[in-house]
């Protein structure tokens, strides 16, 4: 416990690290440590590729994604006849360049995604300790609420909120961290009780630091791993999540290029012309399976407790 | 058992309270007077709106309103849907057995392939078997399943004309009265040539596309719980006294295996039911899921209120049962000692 504590309290607070092999050459251990995890490796560089094509959208994009090629309504794609360099991926049912709005469609989901995790985690983290750190009245009521949040099947809570809120790219994110903020808080609380009874906690109480830094700088630390590893998978989560109100049509409304409202709008064509219906799930499927991997990674290197299989 | 049993429901009461509260306070917040909403453009007389807003209670102060509501529940009393006039509870009941049968299916074949590939996995631990597997549970685990029904339609459905795009069964060809609600069920009894056959092919592509999920989750969980029971004492001892491979597999390993994997099971049922949203809407099956997405298309908030706290308070229910469940099949937790 003793190194334990000399180990965490040499670093600057808020590098995320918890049960990593710590100090010098700690982000060198946890990546030969990550990196032994093919799978993880491959999602990463898959992500990287994504938020790269999210952020330069713009200059990466062939079109704009809202431009309606009237000239070329539901162009198929390159590879099958009739199609054109023009138009890689095809146009959709109202000619706009599938490509592009995929393309756009990856900053939408990916803001969605950080939204809610970052959200999330901020209000888990502070409502996590303080049901730990404050009385029983305190504790009984936040878990309480979470439980009372848990019980209901998350996607109906999320199209209950909406309904109440309308539906918007704002309200969605707010629906989806409703629904997963229960995780976070419940995740910080049980870490942060294991560790209020560890002698690294009782002794920063006998040297008389206030309680927020209790809180947040001596014990938070090493609570994180679990929790980055939850925010990892929460991302993709939080996506698939979002894409299904947009299929709902209860997400990001129209024109937006989100990728489950695309999928809403390509219903009609499902006889006709299967690729407007294909690319935007490859789109979500790639991007879930990536962030899912890349957060099993993360989970082998930073949480030596779960079981490596 | 049974002061185990009442302490869990005992619990359960706070949550329902508070569920009750949860939708009471949704449906206030949300925008538009219920009352506008029947009377319509025209409008009608101000003695008129009145009378309707006494009967909807709505004249009364909120405290009083939502005493009124929970009393109105605790009889039963779901409320009345606005589109059909139908008791909220009724159309519910009426609209459950698909849900029902849809998510036993489901899970059915979840379990039916996931516990046998996932402990096979195990078996054969960092084979080429093993390593696909993990790969397709991971791209199963990830799959946004209103795509992955879609493509399904479009391919087997659509293309190939093999199996029916939607519904329960073809209403043209057969009709029969629904005395279970459990269309298996309904068509074998109608006694029908060919309903119970059509019943099962409108079954299968909704089945498939609900349980993909859950057959990746159990198939991980079966691999890795059954990873760790390999390493005990017992199954050592079982080979080394010489017990064939399937007995020591079968009998001893997968048995203690599956323990955890039931609790996946039993927690899976909110997962199911959100799963069944989106399921039921791409198929068009007439269940819960798709008629509370429907009763937001229509503004129905009574439908919805209700349709919330139902499925809630049976996702409560059933994980209460899991845990008794639990401790039936696990002798090491045994509950009320």
């Amino acid at each position: 416990m003793a190194s334990d504590q000399a180990a965490s309290g040499a670093l600057a607070p808020g590098i995320p690290v918890g049960n990593v092999a710590l100090a010098p050459g700690g982000l060198a251990n946890f990546w030969a440590s990550f990196a032994e995890n093919k799978g993880a490796v491959a999602g990463l560089a898959i992500l990287i590729v994504i938020v790269l094509l999210a952020i330069f959208a713009g200059s990466v994009a062939p079109h704009n994604p809202l431009i309606q090629f009237r000239d070329a309504v539901r162009a198929p794609p390159v590879w099958e006849t009739g199609g054109t360099w023009r138009h890689i991926l095809g146009t959709d049912g109202l000619g706009r360049d599938m490509l592009s709005r995929l393309i756009f469609g990856a900053r939408v989901s990916l803001f969605i995604g950080l939204m809610v995790m970052a959200v999330s985690f901020v209000l888990g983290v502070v409502l996590g300790l303080l049901s730990a750190f404050s009385g029983a009245v305190v504790d009984t009521i936040i878990s309480r609420v979470m439980d009372l949040i848990m019980s209901v099947p998350g996607l109906v809570l999320a199209i209950l909120i909406v309904a109440v809120l309308g539906p918007s790219l704002f309200n969605t994110i707010t629906a989806v961290t409703v629904v997963f903020l229960p995780r976070f808080v419940r995740l910080v609380r049980a870490s942060a009780m294991a560790e209020l009874g560890k002698e690294y906690v009782t002794s920063a109480r006998v040297i008389g630091v206030s309680k927020l830094h209790l809180m947040f700088i001596t014990v938070l630390p090493n609570c994180l791993a679990p929790l980055i590893v939850q925010s990892a998978l929460g991302v993709s989560e939080a996506i698939l999540e979002a894409a299904a109100l947009g299929f709902l049509g209860l997400g990001a409304q129209p024109p937006t290029p989100e990728w489950g409202a695309m999928l809403a709008d390509a219903r009609e064509f499902i006889r006709s012309n299967p690729w407007i219906v294909t690319m935007p799930g490859i789109a979500i499927l790639v991007t879930v399976v990536s962030i899912n991997l890349m957060g099993d990674g993360l989970r082998d290197a930073l949480d030596p407790k779960m079981q490596r299989s | 058992m049974l002061p185990y049993l009442l302490k869990r429901l005992a619990l359960t009461v706070p949550t329902f309270f508070a569920l009750m509260f949860l939708t009471f306070v949704a449906i206030r917040l949300v925008p538009g007077d219920p009352v506008e909403v029947r009377t319509g453009e025209r409008g009608i007389s101000a003695e008129r709106l009145a009378e309707f807003r006494h009967d909807l209670g709505l004249d009364q102060p909120v405290w009083k309103q939502f005493i009124d509501y929970v009393w109105r529940l605790l009889h039963g009393d779901f409320g009345t849907s606005v589109v059909t006039n139908d008791k909220v509870l009724h159309e519910f009941l009426t609209l459950f057995p698909a849900t029902v049968e849809l998510s036993l299916c489901a899970m059915l074949l979840a379990v039916a392939i996931g516990v046998p590939a996932g402990a096979f996995a195990a078996v054969k631990r960092g084979s080429w078997y093993d390593q696909t597997l993990m790969a397709l549970s991971v791209a199963g685990f990830s799959m946004p399943i209103f795509w992955w029904g879609l493509l399904l339609i479009m391919q087997v459905a659509v293309k190939w004309g093999l199996l029916p795009v939607g519904g329960r069964i073809d209403p043209i060809k057969y009709y029969f009265e629904a005395k279970t609600g459990f269309m298996l069920i309904d068509s074998l009894m109608s006694g029908q040539a060919g309903a119970f056959k059509d019943a099962v092919r409108h079954l299968i592509l909704p089945t498939i596309v609900l349980g993909t999920v859950p057959l990746a989750i159990i198939a991980r969980m079966t691999r890795s719980s059954m990873l760790e029971v390999l390493s005990e004492d017992y199954v050592r001892t079982a080979r080394a006294k010489g017990l064939a491979a399937s007995r020591v597999y079968g009998l001893h390993a997968l048995r203690n295996a599956l323990i955890p994997v039931i609790t996946v099971i039993g927690l899976s049922t909110g997962g199911l039911m959100a799963g069944a949203v989106l399921t039921e809407t791409i198929f068009s099956w007439p269940g819960i899921g798709k008629w509370l997405i429907e009763s937001i298309g229509r503004r129905d908030y009574p439908a919805l209120q209700g349709g919330v706290l139902l499925v809630s308070a049976i996702v409560i229910f059933v994980n209460v049962a899991v845990d008794l469940l639990y401790g039936v099949i696990n002798p090491r937790i045994r509950h009320g000692q």
